[in-house]
């Protein structure tokens, strides 16, 4: 599957706009009794504000032409009782309208993030971490601008041109066609420009990910910015995506801009159109001054709400953009799926490979036709050179990623027929590059481990003593509740690392991962750590990662990883003369 | 009437307004095109209204009236459609501008300043604050501007023709006015809040991809789904409040100027009854005020635009506001690589990371800096480089303070490789050669120093190579060694290692410090590293612990005086002897 949002085929690039309605509409279907409620009120509300002019023209000329105040009086009042009836259904409308498109964007942001919690690791990896950001906060926030605000305007527009329209044919037929002729070109119009104008947006919002990537990177790299006195480069490199942005804005810009003057020029082309026409009737006695004044209103009744249909369909194409983004992450799907369980190929082993090989999406080959077996409760140390497919091996046992062929088994059953949570209960993998959420050491030591949520911290620091982890805790100034963050530099990344550790240790997996996990640990406590490795329930399989040749003296059985190619190494020693004499991978 | 703007002027800060000053031709000629094409709108009517008239005495010229109104309608085209090109222009400029000044200012800051300000909250800044105040000038100027302009001509226009009538009707104006203020008070303060959430949305997914990987192996996706859920129920709610005010404010406006339509009718039709006002006066009374309550309600919903913008734009004003580094330094003179400390003490949110630290490198040695995890090894190199401040005590490089030099020039004599990996996503060339002061010859060298040849001659694209830091392409040992060539192509004088050991393999570290003696004579080295093993022959070597200098001095030394130094070798011991000799 094809991960990288922004290199898709082009099959996937065309969608129609009704089809990406639908899929859009699909996802507030439960919103169908808010949707019809609102509904309602705006129909109410557009009716109501269409009587009025009708009603002022019917008491003009029934009652101011014919000097009657009696009956002005009574229009007054009937008006009056419908204004406040409109206050009503208008508070209505935007209330019940505007919630809807805020529990849609709600549901939408829910749905993209859901989306990338079941996307596999390959997917970030292709993808930035801005672009992404972008995509569920900027364009979502598209869609809920044209739900929450023009979604309303836009179902009154049509209400109130409707039935403006309908009140033109009904006064007067021909007078009505004529009025109603100019709003055929604007509907071709229309159909002609907008899937250019949508174009438009799209390339616009594409860079906006763009500069957030930007962003994103420049500031999470501050330091080496700092270090190597590149200042420059940040201003440079944002410039450059900055203005790249203003380019594509600028040109999506002037074709947003380009619905409106033509929308007005028809409406004015309309009233001209009645007023000449009109007169024309007047002068053949087929029709009244009052009629006239009303039809007028009717007309601008009819055209004003078009006129702001112009803005409006602008914002409809831009949300249409934007949704396509989206529904881009929507469309994928994991493909790391749970397979159904194969009974006729076992493994006996805790952990094997079955001549696997596997390539990284962008690249060539890293591993070789691999065949390995992992037995319960031994150490094992996978050594070699750096880039030599370690860590790609250890991601195969965590199915991180699937081999590309061959199979990977743990515990007897092709690892791909295990539900995830089953899985990742066995495996207890400490990442090379460790990751910390921000919140407290507590929240860090207990991420992903359901087991001790509602422990007390007492009850929490006896368990950890059980775990013989204390000491390790101490470190940490304030013990559990060190606060860290994410990104800051307020605790380092040997503590970061011992952090991981703890979260692992405490989970008891089956199979233990170390990629690389103690390299900036100092080497007193990597001692200790080796001592609550040893602790670990009899069991427990250790697969520990290194080049660091003390974390690997206690292996059971050590295998050299090298340009894709895993060997069993015979002993220690031997694994110390291929490490030292052996080619290098990179 | 009066009431109107002077409302405006309330919600908007000066400093929102202030923010267009540059742009004043630009705004300018929006303004002229906007009124422009809005009173030729206004004429529209009159137009109509003066031929209903002329008909009904029989005075009806049909061709006239057709070129009157042909001529308007283009005009009112061609108007409209500049101002939105300027429009379109102006507000992007000023978007693009706004963001450029962002960017300048956050370059200028130091290291703790971005850590501080945090991230995320920079990020919404330069995008969605950014494009909050973009709204406003692409849409808000223009739209109340016309508005404000609109009301006034058709208020004028209404006096001209009865001022008793047009009076009953302008007093929605204040009405109208009052409301606003008080509603949109309130709505700002709820603007500044959910942008915060914002903030907070962005965090939460900005870890959750950064650390998509342990989140995997932890099947965690229900934990990091539920944190989201919660900023993104807060936003929601914000949204709802926000939305709650406005659902009031709308029909409060459309309704009083439905008042005002009812006038017209009662008092305007007594009026033309009782013959002091004519027929024709009065449909346009009745188009004016058609064009009265639009614009009216237009205000109505620009004024989410510019609480928006505003809260934006005070956000903004912090980060714009902040004060900038002072660059002082102007010693330009290239380094010998002394390095003094004396009595150096730094802080770390009040609790000191570093106390009394006091020692000197000489120019040309090697130092290294070992101790546990959490001892402040790293903090210390950061000191040096200038990344953290000293609470008190002196940091001083061949005798002068950092805050002496010249930045640019120190930055190009002493280097740093950090001890997490930061690869930008470019050409490996364009990672290595960060700095603009890196030749081709010393590109060469670094790289053959860093022994990146052969795995960068195996790359098909070579040194164009795109990586990145999440990507796949690399291992950690690779974007290590891409971070020392980085370091070592400014051919520095002084050279700092971060547990740069700690991802490459011993055959290859050997070699890499062999490389770095030979191609770089005269270098002042401080590594903080694991392995005393390595560093058994440094001219000094300096044990941290807790903040604290333990013990400093030569290996042989620290051997006799030392128990912790003898602890942290015995620890070693074991195996050490098969790494100390590559063949």
């Amino acid at each position: 599957m094809n991960y990288n949002l922004n290199k898709f085929s082009g099959k996937e690039e065309k969608t129609s706009t009704y089809a990406a309605l639908k899929s859009l509409l699909k996802l507030i279907a439960h919103e169908r009794k808010n949707l019809l409620l609102a509904l309602i009120a705006i129909l109410t509300n557009a009716i109501l504000n269409l009587l009025g002019p009708f009603l002022i023209g019917y008491s003009i000329d029934h009652y101011v032409q014919h000097k009657q105040y009696h009956g002005v009086l009574v229009f007054s009042g009937i008006l009056l009782v419908m204004y406040l009836l409109a206050l009503f259904t208008s508070y209505f409308q935007t209330k019940l309208m505007g919630s809807v498109g805020q529990r849609l964007l709600f549901t939408l942001r829910n749905a993209i993030f859901n989306k990338l919690q079941v996307l596999p690791v390959a997917f970030f990896n292709a993808n930035k971490a801005g672009d992404l950001i972008s995509r569920v906060n900027n364009d979502t926030d598209k869609l809920n601008t044209f739900f929450s605000q023009s979604l309303m305007q836009f179902v009154s527009s049509i209400a109130i041109m409707l039935g403006a329209g309908t009140f033109l044919l009904l006064i007067n037929v021909k007078l009505g066609a004529a009025a109603l002729v100019p709003a055929i070109f604007i509907l071709l119009f229309t159909k002609i420009a907008s899937p250019w104008v949508k174009k438009k947006n799209a390339v616009n919002l594409k860079s906006v990910g763009g500069m957030s990537a930007e962003i994103q990177e420049s500031l999470s790299n501050f330091k080496v910015v700092v270090a190597f006195n590149r200042r420059d480069y940040f201003r440079k490199r944002f410039g450059e995506a900055n203005q790249q942005n203003y380019k594509t804005a600028v040109a999506a810009g002037l074709a947003n801009n380009i619905f409106l003057p033509v929308y007005s020029l028809f409406s004015s082309l309309a009233q001209l159109t009645v007023l000449a026409y009109g007169i024309y009737l007047i002068s053949t006695g087929s029709f009244s001054i009052g009629l006239l004044v009303s039809y007028l209103a009717y007309a601008t009744n009819f055209y004003n709400p078009l006129r702001q249909l112009a803005s409006l369909w602008t914002s409809f194409q831009v949300a249409m953009a934007g949704w396509d983004r989206i529904a881009r992450i929507l469309s994928l799907d994991t493909n790391l799926e749970t397979i159904p369980e194969d009974t006729t190929t076992r493994s006996p082993s805790l952990v094997e490979f079955r001549h696997v090989h596997f390539s990284y999406p962008d690249g060539k080959e890293v591993l070789h036709n691999i065949s390995l077996k992992l037995e319960r409760g031994k150490n094992y140390a996978f050594v070699g050179p750096t880039g030599g497919g370690k860590t790609t091996t250890a991601s195969l046992i965590a199915r991180l990623y699937d081999p590309v062929m061959g199979t990977v088994f743990l515990d007897g059953k092709d690892i791909r027929s295990y539900e995830p949570e089953e899985r990742c209960r066995k495996i207890g993998f400490i990442l090379q590059e460790p990751f910390l959420f921000t919140g407290t050491v507590r929240d860090n030591i207990l991420y992903g481990n359901e087991q001790y949520r509602h422990h007390s911290n007492e009850q929490l620091e006896q368990v950890i003593k059980e775990a013989g982890l204390h000491k390790l805790l101490s470190i940490f100034e304030q013990g559990l509740e060190t606060a860290v963050s994410s990104g800051g530099e307020s605790i380092s990344l040997g503590q970061k690392q011992l952090i991981a550790f703890m979260r692992a240790v405490l989970r008891n997996p089956d199979v233990l991962i170390l990629d690389e996990a103690t390299a900036n640990i100092d080497t007193v406590t990597e001692k200790l750590l080796e001592e609550i490795l040893g602790r670990l329930p009899h069991k427990t399989t250790r697969i520990i990662i290194a080049h660091r040749l003390n974390t690997i003296e206690n292996a059971d059985e050590i295998y050299f990883v090298n340009a894709g190619e895993v060997t069993r190494a015979g002993s220690f020693h031997d694994a110390v003369d291929k490490l030292l004499h052996g080619k290098l991978a990179s | 009437m009066q009431n109107k703007p002077s409302a405006e002027k309330k919600i908007k800060k000066p400093g929102l307004l202030s923010l267009l000053k540059p742009y004043s031709g630009l705004i300018a000629l929006l303004l002229i095109f906007t009124l422009l094409s809005n009173a030729i709108n206004l004429w529209l009517p009159k137009i109509i209204a003066n031929s209903i008239d002329a008909f009904t005495t029989g005075h009806f010229a049909f061709r006239h009236i057709i070129m009157e109104f042909s001529v308007a309608v283009l005009c009112i085209l061609i108007f409209t459609y500049l101002q939105s090109i300027i429009q379109t222009y102006s507000s992007e400029r000023v978007a693009r501008d706004l963001r450029n000044r962002l960017s300048d200012k956050i370059s200028k800051q130091n290291h703790a300043f971005i850590e501080s300000a945090n991230p995320a909250k920079l990020l919404t800044n330069l995008t969605a604050d950014t494009d909050s105040i973009k709204m406003f000038i692409s849409q808000a100027i223009v739209s109340i501007i016309s508005s404000v302009f609109i009301i006034i001509g058709a208020s004028i226009l209404l006096i001209s023709i009865n001022w008793k009538l047009a009076l009953c009707v302008i007093a929605i104006i204040p009405i109208i006015g009052v409301t606003f203020f008080f509603v949109l008070r309130k709505v700002r303060g709820l603007f500044k809040q959910s942008r915060a959430v914002i903030d907070w949305l962005n965090k939460v997914i900005n870890e959750s991809i950064l650390g998509a990987a342990i989140i995997r192996v932890l099947n965690s996706q229900q934990m990091e789904y539920n944190k989201f859920l919660e900023a993104n129920t807060r936003a929601k709610d914000f949204g709802l409040s926000i939305l709650k005010l406005f659902a009031g404010l709308i029909p409060v406006i459309t309704f009083t100027a439905n008042m005002a339509a009812l006038t017209i009718l009662a008092l305007g039709g007594h009026f033309v009854i009782s013959g002091s006002m004519s027929l024709g006066d009065f449909a346009a009374f009745n188009s004016y005020l058609a064009m009265l309550i639009f614009p009216i309600l237009v205000i109505g919903f620009m004024s989410n635009i510019i609480a928006q913008a505003s809260a934006s734009y005070e956000r903004i004003s912090t980060v714009l506001e902040a004060a900038e580094p002072p660059e002082t330094g102007t010693i330009s003179n290239s380094l010998r690589g002394e390095i003094e400390l004396n009595d150096v003490e730094v802080l770390y949110e009040q609790t000191p990371v570093l106390k009394n630290i006091s020692f000197t490198v000489e120019a040309g040695t090697r130092t290294a800096i070992v101790g546990p995890t959490a001892a402040g090894k790293t903090q210390l190199l950061y000191l040096l480089t200038g990344l953290i401040k000293p609470a008190s005590g002196t940091v001083k490089f061949d005798g002068h303070f950092i805050s002496d030099y010249n930045s640019k020039s120190f930055y190009s004599q002493v280097a740093f490789v950090f001890q997490d990996s930061i690869i930008f996503n470019m050409s490996i060339r364009e990672n290595i050669a960060f700095s603009d002061l890196v030749t081709d010859q010393s590109l060469e060298k670094a790289i053959e120093t860093a022994e990146l040849k052969e795995f960068v001659d195996s790359l098909p694209d070579k040194l164009s190579t795109i990586v990145s830091e999440r990507g796949s392409s690399l291992s950690g040992g690779q974007k290590q060694r891409i971070m020392l060539a980085r370091a070592l192509a400014i051919d520095p004088k002084i050279l700092l290692l971060d547990d740069f050991t700690a991802r490459v393999d011993n055959n290859t570290e050997q070699k890499i410090l062999e490389n770095i003696k030979r191609n770089y004579p005269g270098l002042t080295l401080l590594s903080v590293t694991q392995k005393i093993a390595a560093v058994e022959n440094y001219d000094q070597i300096i044990l941290l612990m807790q903040g604290e200098i333990i013990a400093g001095g030569k290996h042989a030394v620290l051997m006799h005086t030392s128990p912790e130094y003898v602890q942290l070798f015995n620890s070693q011991q074991s195996t050490s002897n098969y790494e100390l000799q590559p063949q």
